[in-house]
């Protein structure tokens, strides 16, 4: 299996965690990932507020080089994704949207390639290769798998898994033995893209994703979403100053514990780039 | 909204509005028969951080409450989740009526209640426009002179730095000149759209 990959600029910056262990897991499950050459930013969460226009046509440059070696793309990032899903939408059902694109990028995109998320690019490799792959089962260890919203919201475009109430990342984590736990706040937003806007209404949000996460009984949050991994790990001393709380839930990428199922080392899966400590959830696998 | 509103002059001065707001969002606020489906499971402003609820919004589209929805600090701290437009039962995106408010708002110059968001987006589409990538260092110290240093970034960027995530030094491309290319190109496209 070979696909186009397209990290993003948070893959190359602050999520550099995520983008070391998705390329661990892919080489395990014999997937390979071509980098889109000098890829620009897909524009998210801003270039849309400008002008339609430009909110699809800074991504759609993305997916030429992917279109021409006729690859499908996988994108890590629930930003990127959604905003090269966008692409794709609007060319496929939107002729006149699409020409203006094409103009713009001066292309001829038709819309061939196909936009996957990581979920289901890990996926396609098949829940019983994974199974098998796994070389430390994380046995006993309580997940609750969060998919933020941008992977399934709205429904007729961005469509992984069900909108309400997903569970690929579940299946995904069940077969590298982990137990994931019921949770209502699975599709949530963080507020993750107000951190720069309005600070105390990302944090309000945040702290029900992790009081609700915790509620539930999970030793871990476990995400494919950098804003949101980002968001919830490194925040989480702020929120508990603010409301008191003593919140201590490590936030990982489910490449990460994958990657450490798969037999690396906690520090190869790039856990210690997390800010929140894991090694007590961890110590639990014995 | 305490104000008393004439409605019927209201309708007379801003009768394309709606209208206006159908061209750029695709979406048809005229089905919106205020059910609430949108506010009751809108996150933002569960946590109190809209001053109008989103069913308002609309409302207000409907009467054509342009200056007033336009001002508004809602449409700038949506956070295009769409919860709402998952669950409306009249099939309304009202995640992108929310974005083509914005649009809207940003030509008539009228983000009072929302500076900061207005600051974020210039000053990231900048950061991507002159590197072609996001330069989150560069963006942080940025911002932080922007807002004002009781800003929390500064709480953020040393302890990233630390953990070795956050790159000291811009992304450099081999063209980064590829998104001021395209932000140029769709300018000419609407100068164009426009004049038709
Ligand atoms: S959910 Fe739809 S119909 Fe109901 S109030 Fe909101 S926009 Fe109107
Ligand atoms: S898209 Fe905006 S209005 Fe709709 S639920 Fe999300 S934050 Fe609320």
């Amino acid at each position: 299996m070979k696909y186009a990959y397209y990290p993003g600029c948070s893959l190359h910056g602050p999520a550099k965690g995520y983008d070391l262990s998705v390329k661990a897991v892919c080489k395990n499950l014999d997937i390979e990932l071509w980098e889109v050459p000098d890829w620009t930013c897909c524009g998210a969460s801003s270039a849309h507020s400008f002008g339609h226009l430009l909110g699809l046509a800074i991504p759609a440059q993305t997916l030429v080089p992917a279109e021409q070696e006729g690859l499908d793309i996988v994108a890590p990032c629930a930003a990127c994704w959604q905003r090269l899903v966008w692409v794709n939408h609007e060319v496929t059902t939107n002729a006149k949207t699409r020409d203006e694109i094409n103009q713009a990028i001066g292309a001829e995109l038709t819309g061939s390639s196909k936009v996957l998320s990581i979920m289901e690019a890990v996926a396609s490799a098949g829940m019983e290769k994974i199974a098998q792959a796994t070389k430390k089962p994380l046995k006993g260890l309580k997940i609750a798998a969060y998919y933020g919203c941008y992977y399934v919201k709205p429904p007729k475009v961005a469509h992984v898994d069900d909108p309400e109430s997903p569970k690929l990342i579940d299946d995904i984590m069940a077969a590298v033995g982990a137990e994931p736990v019921d949770w209502p706040y699975k599709t949530e937003c963080c507020g993750a893209s107000l951190g720069f806007v309005e600070f105390d209404t990302t944090l309000a949000m945040s702290a029900k994703v992790l009081d609700y996460a915790i509620k539930s009984g999970a030793d871990m949050i476990v995400t494919a979403c950098p804003l949101c991994q980002q968001n919830l790990d490194m925040q989480q001393s702020t929120i508990n100053k603010k409301f008191g709380t003593n919140h201590k839930i490590p936030v990982t990428y489910f490449t990460q514990l994958m990657a450490y199922a798969f037999g690396m080392s906690d520090k190869e899966a790039a856990m210690h780039k997390n800010f929140t400590s894991y090694q007590s959830a961890l110590a639990k696998l014995g | 909204m305490s104000t008393t509103v004439n409605l019927s002059q209201m309708q007379k001065d801003h009768g394309d509005f709606i209208e206006r707001v159908r061209k750029l969002s695709g979406q048809d606020v005229r089905k919106c028969y205020q059910c609430g489906k949108c506010s009751a499971g809108c996150a933002v402003h569960n946590c109190q951080g809209m001053d109008v609820s989103p069913n308002r919004v609309m409302r207000m589209v409907q009467l054509g409450m342009e200056e007033e929805v336009l001002k508004s600090k809602t449409i700038w701290v949506c956070v295009l989740c769409s919860t709402c437009t998952t669950r409306c039962p009249r099939d309304i995106d009202i995640a992108r009526v929310m974005d083509a408010l914005r649009i809207l708002s940003k030509k008539n110059n009228t983000f009072v209640n929302a500076k900061n968001a207005n600051t974020f987006h210039e000053t990231f589409m900048n950061s991507i426009i002159k590197y072609g990538r996001v330069y989150e260092a560069g963006l942080a110290v940025t911002l932080t002179l922007k807002y004002g240093y009781g800003f929390n970034l500064i709480g953020i960027g040393p302890a990233a730095l630390a953990k070795g995530t956050l790159p000291f030094f811009p992304p450099k491309l081999k063209n980064p000149e590829q998104i001021k290319k395209i932000v140029e190109n769709v300018e000419k496209i609407e100068r164009m759209e426009g004049e038709k």
